[in-house]
């Protein structure tokens, strides 16, 4: 419910604005949980997803780190399958293949998040100074966002990692730099119909600052789709981040399933058949990133207007 | 000197994996080609400034030296002399050409182009000549007589290892343009010339109809380049190349399970060593706490050689001990207990007495003064087959003992400019020592410190000293082998101290070829060297066609389940996909 359609609890007028702005927007969330739960592959989704995030987050206490030291490794035997005491085998390194797919899980899923909200921190700031304010800061930024646009992706990605240094800090920033324009198109494009509304109009006239409307009337109208967008963005950094460190661009340091899947490769794991060693980090990718788009396809049709209206 | 690699990938930068298409083995028609794979790219084919090993096989093949080398010990053979004779007790050799001799553009090669090469090297210092030619004077008799004449007493005589160059074509590049000069003239005096070369991908080598030696049969010799390992260990298996060169351990324990492909432990003193910037004369931006003795020694008694070598060289080559400087290993001195063995208690105690202590508790320790933290630059090397696994042991023990490091990636010509101009901590990087020993020794002199990329020595550790350079000075001109060797091992011994080199590995070139195409392989030295890429490379010569050799191809059963089982992920993701958004799409319908 995005809308400023009178949500259906809200018959009391005895509450102050803030009280009435609370109200509407919990009945807004119970009918957006509702349209949710009716989704069964959006609750997959979100199984999996929640299966996920607890395992990034108690990965010390599944796995502990020293599994991933090559010195603690050393007694290991080299490229083991799967056994009672390596779940997921070992590497060239003899390391445990079940340590790095744990931990590999944190590096993959908190890169994806960080530059998610990276990505989408610049893209909603582009896309609502250039909608409210529209004529040249708009044709500037739109301009600017085209540019972004047009150059190809992967090799941008690929340039951009390589002449700066391997560190996550970078990974993250690279992705951003290449996935925002995106969402600003569409932050833009529902800033102009919102802009055009009356209330914003009344608003003016009554004298609220360009501040004001764009915080209290704007970023609250536009907030739900950035936040459909936001769930379909993560997958596309997660994968990015696995593009760029399976060739070999990541942070040497770090093990994210990237990283794993880059050095079965190099390492000789397929030659081998160790699949037990490349085979859970690739599925473990698969399955973030599906959930992940399950969830943001059933956020954003709930949540976008222009898609639940050709749904009803 | 060549800076060796036992490496692959460009770090895939594009992501492509090489997969050779047009093998030699398939050719319709009746042009015999060899070709050989390998994962590292010429750096340039211009004798001047090149120093990978691809581009000294190449010369190897276009370019033939006044004396050969045997395949079995180094001795010298007739080259492009036929015979030589000493006078002047050792000052003076005369050398006589062979008869009738020719570049292959047809034109005659003289003793002109003899002298012109030495005389020229050592007057402008080309890098890879120098060091032999450096006391030497080239003069021509006649056309087929050349004599060189030592101002001081050359051990290294007879033996005359530099590549002649065609003075028709040498002539017309200055002295200011031979650093830019491509070298693709193509104009050899040895087996093969060089016609084609894209970087990146490959190069071709096409047979001198002019060349003295003999005739194998092979027209072409194309070089592949790989992105990684088992790309090339696969092209292998299949038949798609002849030859393959620097898989990494990996690769060998995999091909030695194969029939029909024979795997060669090349042992030619190359080796791997773990560098500190010394920062001679104060240039580059090193890491001040390198300058200190104290904490080269600790690093050195905090990284376990043998963990090193267990891990990573999977019991090919040895563990390293100090610098190599020959393809002999027997020149390498017996360090007594000056081999800095692992002992971290010892690191921790030298750094904690030279007042490196952690002050702040973050767990890395900071200078006496309490500033900068030992936090160190760590250079790995993105075409090295090997470097990421060397670097994940290193800092693991730099780490225990409370260094911490920040890794780069850089691809060989950035490490190389970033070695210059002295700019970096740490690197892991080797080298492949020639036969004798001056070049490599020569390398950490004090004049081969320098900071200019256009005429860059080749000492990459930025370390010297002038008791080093005095006994170089000495082992130069010793003719007594004995003598010369108890030099050389004093040398080796400071150099060890001064620690500036911490050999990690010494290198085993991991080398294989089908047993189907071609016979003759030669390993260089005897019984423990490589069968190509090694010192002078006798192999080609040697080789004869195999009649009816072909391909019997078929891609690896691993390789086949891996894409097998990649593609179902994928096909079941997309299909997920694609059947929820239909499924939505029939229920928004009702």
């Amino acid at each position: 419910m995005s809308d400023h359609a009178l949500p259906a609890g809200a018959a009391a007028p005895t509450f102050s604005p803030k009280a009435f702005a609370r109200q509407r927007r919990r009945a807004a969330f119970a009918e957006f949980a509702r349209a949710f739960r009716r989704d069964r592959l959006a609750m997959l989704g979100l199984v999996i997803l929640l299966a996920f995030v607890l395992l990034a987050l108690a990965a010390p206490l599944i796995s502990p780190r020293s599994g991933l030291s090559v010195v603690a490794s050393q007694d290991n035997p080299r490229w083991a399958s799967p056994s009672g005491d390596f779940p997921l085998g070992t590497d060239h390194l003899r390391r445990s293949g079940a340590a790095q797919f744990v931990w590999g899980s944190r590096v993959s899923i908190a890169v994806g998040l960080m530059a998610t909200v990276l990505t989408i921190a610049i893209g909603s700031l582009v896309g609502i100074v250039a909608g409210f304010f529209g004529r040249w800061t708009d044709a500037v930024l739109m301009r600017l966002t085209d540019w972004f646009l047009v150059i190809p992706f992967l090799p941008l990605a690929i340039v951009l990692a390589a002449v700066l240094d391997r560190s996550l800090r970078n990974i993250v920033l690279v992705i951003a730099i290449t996935s925002w324009p995106a969402t600003a198109r569409l932050v833009r494009s529902q800033v102009l119909t919102v802009r055009q509304r009356l209330f914003v109009d009344r608003s003016r006239a009554l004298g609220a600052s360009r501040a004001h409307v764009i915080r209290r009337h704007i970023l609250p109208n536009v907030a739900p789709l950035i936040l459909a967008n936001v769930t379909l963005a993560v997958p596309i950094s997660i994968l990015t981040e696995t593009t760029l460190s399976f060739l070999g661009l990541g942070d040497p340091n770090l093990t994210s399933w990237g990283k794993v899947l880059e050095q079965a490769q190099s390492e000789g794991a397929v030659l081998r058949n160790a699949w037990w060693y490349y085979l859970p980090s690739g599925i473990g990718i698969v399955l973030v990133v599906l959930a992940f788009t399950l969830v943001g396809r059933a956020m954003e049709e709930i949540l976008d207007p222009r898609l639940r209206e050709r749904g009803r | 000197m060549k800076r060796y690699v036992a490496t692959a990938a460009l770090a895939g930068i594009m992501g492509v994996t090489s997969i050779a298409v047009a093998g030699g083995a398939g050719a319709q028609d009746d042009t015999v080609t060899m070709t050989i794979g390998l994962l590292q790219d010429m750096s340039s084919p211009n004798v001047t400034v090149g120093y990978l090993v691809p581009e000294f096989e190449v010369w190897n093949l276009q370019y033939a030296s006044l004396t050969d080398k045997a395949a079995d010990d180094f001795a010298p053979l007739p080259g492009l002399a036929e015979s030589w004779e000493e006078s002047d007790g050792g000052l003076t050799y005369t050398y006589t050409l062979r008869e009738g001799l020719k570049w292959s553009d047809g034109e005659p090669l003289t003793a002109d182009d003899i002298a012109y090469t030495i005389n020229r090297s050592r007057d402008e210092e080309w890098a890879n000549h120098f060091s032999t030619v450096e006391n030497i004077e080239a003069t021509v008799l006649d056309d087929r007589t050349v004599q060189l004449t030592s101002s001081e007493p050359d051990p290294k005589l007879p033996t005359m290892d530099v590549y002649i160059v065609p003075q028709h074509v040498y002539e017309g590049i200055d002295a200011e343009a031979i650093a830019d000069y491509d070298g693709m003239d193509g104009v050899a005096s040895g087996q093969y010339s060089l016609v084609e070369w894209n970087s990146g991908q490959d190069w071709t080598l096409e047979r001198n109809p002019n060349w003295f030696g003999r005739d194998n049969g092979i027209d072409r010799i194309v070089y592949r380049v790989f992105s990684n390992a088992d790309a090339l260990v696969a092209a292998l298996q299949k038949g798609e190349i002849d030859a393959a060169h620097g898989f990494g351990a990996e690769g060998a324990q995999l091909l030695e399970q194969e029939d029909g492909i024979e795997v060669v432990v090349g042992l030619q003193g190359g080796f791997t060593e773990l560098a500190l910037n010394g920062m001679e004369g104060g240039i580059g931006d090193g890491h001040p706490a390198l300058q200190d003795i104290d904490v080269r020694h600790a690093i050195y008694h905090a990284i376990d050689r043998q963990a090193i070598f267990d891990g990573v060289s999977l019991g090919y080559g040895s563990i390293g001990t100090t610098l190599s400087p020959s393809a002999d290993t027997s020149w390498i001195p017996d360090l007594g207990d000056e081999g800095f063995e692992y002992d971290p208690a010892k690191a921790t105690q030298l750094l904690d007495e030279a007042g490196y202590l952690d002050t702040d508790g973050d767990g890395v320790r900071e200078m006496p003064d309490g500033g900068q933290p030992l936090r160190f630059r760590y250079v790995e090397r993105s075409e090295s087959e090997n470097a990421d696994s060397i670097r994940a042991f290193v800092t693991e023990y730099l780490d225990a003992v409370g260094i911490a490091t920040d890794v780069e990636v850089m691809d060989d010509t950035q490490l190389y400019e970033a070695q210059v101009a002295g700019e970096y901590d740490i690197f892991v990087w080797g080298w492949t020592p020639y036969v004798d020993p001056d070049p490599m020794l020569s390398y950490f002199t004090c004049g081969q410190v320098t900071t200019d990329v256009e005429a860059a020595g080749y000492n990459d550790a930025n370390w010297c000293s002038e008791e080093y350079d005095a006994l170089y000075d000495q082992q130069k001109v010793e003719l007594d082998p004995t003598a010369r060797r108890a030099i050389v091992a004093d040398m080796l011994r400071l150099f060890n101290r001064e620690s500036t080199y911490l050999v990690l590995l010494q290198d085993a070139d991991l080398q294989a070829y089908r047993t189907d195409r071609f016979e003759g392989w030669l390993r260089q030295p005897a019984e423990t060297g490589p069968v190509i890429f090694s010192n002078s490379s006798p192999t080609y010569a040697n080789l004869t066609v195999i009649d009816g050799g072909g391909d019997d191809g078929g891609m690896s059963t691993g390789l086949l389940i891996a894409l097998i089982a990649g593609g179902v992920v994928v096909v079941g993701a997309a299909g997920f996909v694609v059947m929820n958004r239909s499924k939505r799409t029939a229920d928004e319908r009702e």
